[in-house]
């Protein structure tokens, strides 16, 4: 009995004076049928509800009530001066006329093929040359997270030192090998190839912590019993590290297809001219991307319809890679048990 | 057993050394113009080294252009995301991690399909409703976001908060905190490493953001770093040495705050690649 009320005495103020007479069972029957049944909303549920409510402003104000009226717009016309007025799929079917529109889906998937893959083999290879316990290992992450934690608009000036056509490191290197010099994003056929490098070398340092994470829960064993077997570094690398780590890999996938398929702070400050957003995407529309040109159409030429449109169009495209490639997840991701 | 962990390890040392110089070269030539005149700057062929260093190109910047004013807008667009991120998204992960109200679940997984959602499809009715709330050219469309709970932080802050035993409930309660006050005084300072983690990523994208301000922004003086010295290179042909410094200047403040808290962003880096 005494054992019973010791726990109660430590909060005398809480449980006031007569209480402390009853048992702890008695409380606990006294308190039980309070909550959950009769109220619908209990005190709990009530600060809840308060707590979660800047959540909820957001989802209501900034995503329902946005997709519901981004959708509306994608089958009006609206300049933002005048109301938005109905005109049904007239802008999906000027959008499939326009010769400027499949110009920057085509960029879009170039910049993503050549993108995706070429980050995700690097990166991979970086993360596993840096998972051992190496000397100045920090370091070495330092250096690679430099352009990570750079905007763009250092980038482009970092950039300049390499690729300016007339000063940059890029051709100065090209005319001592007796080449050509190139003039790398003025030039129609490189625009894209230039940008993907560029966009590799900034994101590269991210993949590579995202791909070391996944390798740090690879068991050692395993390279050890691939050890005796007298396998090769590339062997192990090909059979041991590349499979036991296809889960992260399958999801910097999606991740990176998803992020660069909707690029456009690079593509601005790299091919626009000081920030003039009509100027972006050259030369002669070679770097045109769907984000940019949705941004020309909506912001520059204040056609909000339009520019809807075109955001519906890539959020269904997205919608469908993100489909395939979780489809095809089962054929290679191996999952461990 | 030695010796193929040893040819290992310098292959390795070879292939991380190798991309390492390929990220800082560009950096050290980009400084390296920074510290030039004009006409050494463009010369033909190239002059790597500046002759002299002219490190005035610095002081230059800070009195020919309004860089101070883009500085103080970045600061204060920055300070206050970072705060709104952290006062919302811990309050909003502690009612869904550790409280129970109605439509939990159902509410929790939209915050889960919100972050599949592609912005693009939200940006043009976003710039309608602060077109309409009169925010426009005005810096609020640019940090008032963050005060909503963004997703990525709710999921940071739940898993943090999660992993605290109930016991400390239990005792707040007891105590006569209520659910507020427990969330405030005792769990919110139990999760320091996820809070800096939340501070670090929000500072990068805040100070490097670029399409918001393209959006939202007209006027010069309320302009931000990045596309203020974006903005300077049209009025500025011929002083290019100039613009390359003043990039290189808006690196300085994040790398500080970087290298202070590397630790959090590997760990931030490494935990959005598990989820």
């Amino acid at each position: 009995m005494s054992d019973n009320l010791k726990p109660k005495n430590e909060f005398p103020d809480q449980q006031g004076g007569n209480k402390q007479k009853k048992s702890r069972l008695t409380l606990a029957k006294q308190k039980k049928p309070k909550p959950p049944k009769k109220k619908w909303l209990t005190n709990e549920g009530k600060w809840g509800l308060f707590m979660i409510s800047p959540y909820l402003i957001q989802f209501i104000v900034f995503i329902a009530f946005t997709l519901i009226a981004s959708l509306y717009f994608s089958f009006s016309r609206y300049d933002m001066l005048n109301a938005p007025q109905w005109i049904g799929l007239d802008n999906y079917d000027k959008l499939i006329n326009d010769p400027v529109f499949w110009k920057s889906l085509w960029n879009t998937i170039y910049f993503t093929v050549l993108f995706v893959p070429t980050q995700t083999i690097l990166a991979l290879i970086l993360a596993t040359a840096l998972n051992q316990s190496l000397k100045g290992l920090k370091l070495y992450r330092m250096a690679h997270f430099i352009p990570v934690i750079s905007s763009w608009t250092v980038v482009l000036y970092v950039a300049d030192a390499i690729f300016n056509p007339r000063f940059g490191l890029a051709n100065d290197l090209l005319l001592k090998l007796g080449m050509e010099p190139q003039q790398w994003l003025n030039d129609e056929n490189l625009v894209i190839p230039v940008l993907v490098a560029v966009a590799v070398w900034k994101g590269i340092g991210y993949m590579m912590i995202i791909f070391l994470a996944g390798l740090q829960n690879v068991p050692e064993d395993l390279y050890e019993a691939a050890d005796i077997e007298g396998a090769g570094v590339l062997q192990k690398f090909r059979h041991v590290t590349v499979p036991l780590i296809s889960g992260t890999t399958f999801l910097v996938l999606v991740l990176s297809t998803i992020t660069t398929f909707q690029a456009f702070e690079q593509i601005y400050v790299m091919t626009g001219n000081s920030g003039d957003i009509t100027a972006a995407g050259g030369p002669n529309n070679a770097s045109m991307v769907l984000m940019l040109y949705l941004f020309q159409q909506g912001f520059a030429f204040l056609k909000m319809g339009y520019a809807s449109a075109i955001a519906w169009v890539l959020f269904l495209i997205l919608f469908a890679i993100t489909l395939v490639q979780v489809k095809l997840q089962n054929k290679w991701v191996h999952y461990e048990k | 057993m030695k010796n193929p962990n040893r040819k290992r390890k310098i292959i390795s040392y070879l292939v991380i050394t190798f991309s390492a110089l390929i990220m800082l070269t560009p950096f050290v030539a980009a400084a390296l113009n920074s510290l030039k005149s004009y006409t050494q700057y463009t010369a033909i062929p190239v002059e790597w080294i500046p002759n002299p260093f002219k490190w005035e190109n610095y002081i230059e910047v800070w009195r020919m252009t309004d860089f101070a004013q883009y500085g103080w807008n970045s600061l204060v667009v920055t300070v206050l995301s970072v705060l709104g991120a952290l006062f919302s998204c811990s309050m909003v992960a502690y009612a869904f991690a550790r409280l129970e109200f109605p439509f939990k679940n159902s509410l929790f997984v939209m915050v889960l399909g919100t972050l599949m959602i592609p912005p693009v499809v939200m940006i043009i009715p976003q710039f309608i409703i602060f077109k309409n709330m009169g925010f426009l050219d005005t810096l609020v469309p640019l940090w008032i976001l963050e005060w909503l709970a963004q997703p990525f932080g709710v999921f940071l802050m739940r898993q943090a908060f999660l992993s605290i035993p109930k016991s400390y409930e239990e005792a707040a309660k007891l105590d006569g905190c209520s659910p507020f006050q427990t969330y405030w005084r005792i769990f919110l300072p139990m999760c320091k490493p996820q809070l800096a983690t939340l501070t670090i990523f929000t500072f990068m994208t805040k100070w490097n953001e670029i399409m918001a301000p393209v959006i939202y922004l007209s006027s010069e003086e309320k302009f931000t770093l990045p596309i203020g010295v974006l903005s300077m290179s049209g009025a500025w042909f011929g002083k290019e040495q100039y613009l390359v410094a003043a990039a290189l200047m808006t690196l300085i403040p994040i790398l500080i705050v970087f290298l202070f808290t590397e630790k959090f962003f590997v760990r931030g880096a490494s935990s959005s690649g598990l989820k």
